[in-house]
């Protein structure tokens, strides 16, 4: 199980990386995979003996993969994007508050409102991995 | 006869639920005409109208019977102040109002109990400010979101119902020269509203006799989506017993964020000890 996880959250990162556009679903998801690698890597090593063993090696190589890949580049540029991305829409969301709007125009606005609230919603998320991080430390 | 006016209006609004099929933000409803299940008097129900179709926040209306009750139906949409509050940062809670009715029967209720004046606490639009001017209450709204004091600016021409752009934690209340005051506190327990009734409560307390005199009315939930009060109280039983307060009477109501909530919002009126 370790393995095939492990394995999942490798390709999560691969994809990831060989994007400029995450959605929100994509990136919770990534998030929580390696949430989950995480907490599993820190219960097989209690489990594990300390003698090297392959099942040791494994969960050293995703830890590493876990901090130099994730920690060190993907989230922090995952967090920069979501806050240009928020700063946007904010700044769109602002310059169409003039003049009178139809009915429809309202209801559509809206939805890009509730858009902005969700990227927050995520960036709060975010932010929370990355005080659980800064903890570990 | 005020209860049961709040249980009306949470059973037209579970009506109304059921039947609603527009898109808009916010909506909520008012009843046309005076009836026996909501024994309003005419003037009053004209001029709660009156804040709603003179309010910017609605952008559409019409007539609509829910259940047997002819209704106006007023749809809103309040994101451009939501917006404004988070760029400055300086609302501890973004606006949601409770339904005009339920403002309504929230100053009822403080009527009832004895008070003489309605201190609306991060009070949006102001509309349990203006309700309580509705019953001949003296009332005071404070707000710190300027743009929502201007649209209050807008409203008092029908009733002065004082806004005060102002942080309520640093407001000098006793320019207000208050006798039987009560306040209602704008925010849910676990939104803000803690620390907001904690700053109020403490000015208050500091000017003599107000303390013994003062209502206080806290908007509480008890949707499992927030975090229990270790006292219940809908959210604030730990501040009212951390404050000497006793809980005197509670009341569920509709408010814009609990349309498709199964419970109503929990006003809890409080008093000292």
């Amino acid at each position: 199980m370790f393995d095939s996880e492990s394995q999942k959250l490798q390709n999560l990162i691969d994809t990831v990386n060989s994007k400029t556009d995450m959605t929100i679903h994509e990136i919770v998801e990534t998030y929580y995979q390696v949430m989950n690698v995480s907490s599993m890597c820190a219960m097989l090593k209690e489990q594990a003996d300390s003698e090297p063993n392959p099942l040791l090696s494994k969960i050293q190589e995703t830890e590493k993969m876990i901090s130099e890949k994730f920690d060190s580049i993907i989230h922090p540029k995952i967090l920069t994007k979501i806050s240009l991305t928020i700063q946007e829409m904010t700044k769109n969301l602002q310059s169409g508050h003039s003049g009178e709007k139809s009915k429809e125009q309202i209801e559509s606005n809206a939805k890009l409102f509730e858009e902005l609230r969700q990227t927050m919603s995520t960036k709060e998320f975010v932010e929370q991995y990355e005080t659980g991080i800064s903890h570990d430390q | 006869m005020i209860s049961d006016i709040a249980k009306n209006l949470v059973e037209l609004k579970q009506e109304f639920v059921r039947v609603y099929d527009g898109n808009s933000q916010i909506q909520e409803l008012i009843p046309k005409s005076t009836s026996d299940l909501f024994p309003i008097e005419a003037s009053h129900l004209d001029l709660l109208h009156e804040f709603a179709t003179k309010n910017p926040i609605y952008y559409n209306s019409f007539e609509k019977k829910i259940g047997s009750i002819d209704c106006i139906v007023y749809e809103g949409d309040i994101n451009k102040y939501w917006l404004n509050s988070i760029q400055h940062g300086s609302s501890k809670a973004p606006f949601s109002p409770t339904w005009i009715m339920s403002g309504y029967i929230g100053a009822m209720f403080a009527k009832e109990l004895g008070y003489s004046e309605v201190i609306d606490i991060g009070s949006g639009d102001g509309r349990i400010a203006y309700c309580a001017k509705i019953l001949d209450l003296e009332s005071y709204s404070i707000e710190i979101d300027d743009m929502l004091v201007d649209l209050q600016n807008l409203l008092t021409s029908t009733l002065n119902f004082h806004p005060y752009c102002a942080d309520a934690i640093a407001f000098d209340y006793s320019s207000l020269n208050l006798l039987r005051p009560i306040f209602f506190i704008g925010g849910l327990a676990q939104m803000g509203g803690t620390f907001l009734a904690t700053g109020v409560l403490d000015k208050i307390n500091s000017i003599s006799d107000l303390k013994q005199n003062s209502g206080w009315v806290f908007a509480g939930t008890l949707s499992q989506k927030y975090v229990p009060d270790p006292k219940n109280e809908a959210g604030w039983g730990t501040l009212i017993e951390k404050n000497n307060l006793k809980s005197i009477h509670n009341v569920s109501l509709p408010a814009a964020w609990t349309f498709h909530e199964s419970d109503d919002v929990q006003y809890i009126f409080a008093e000292s000890n």
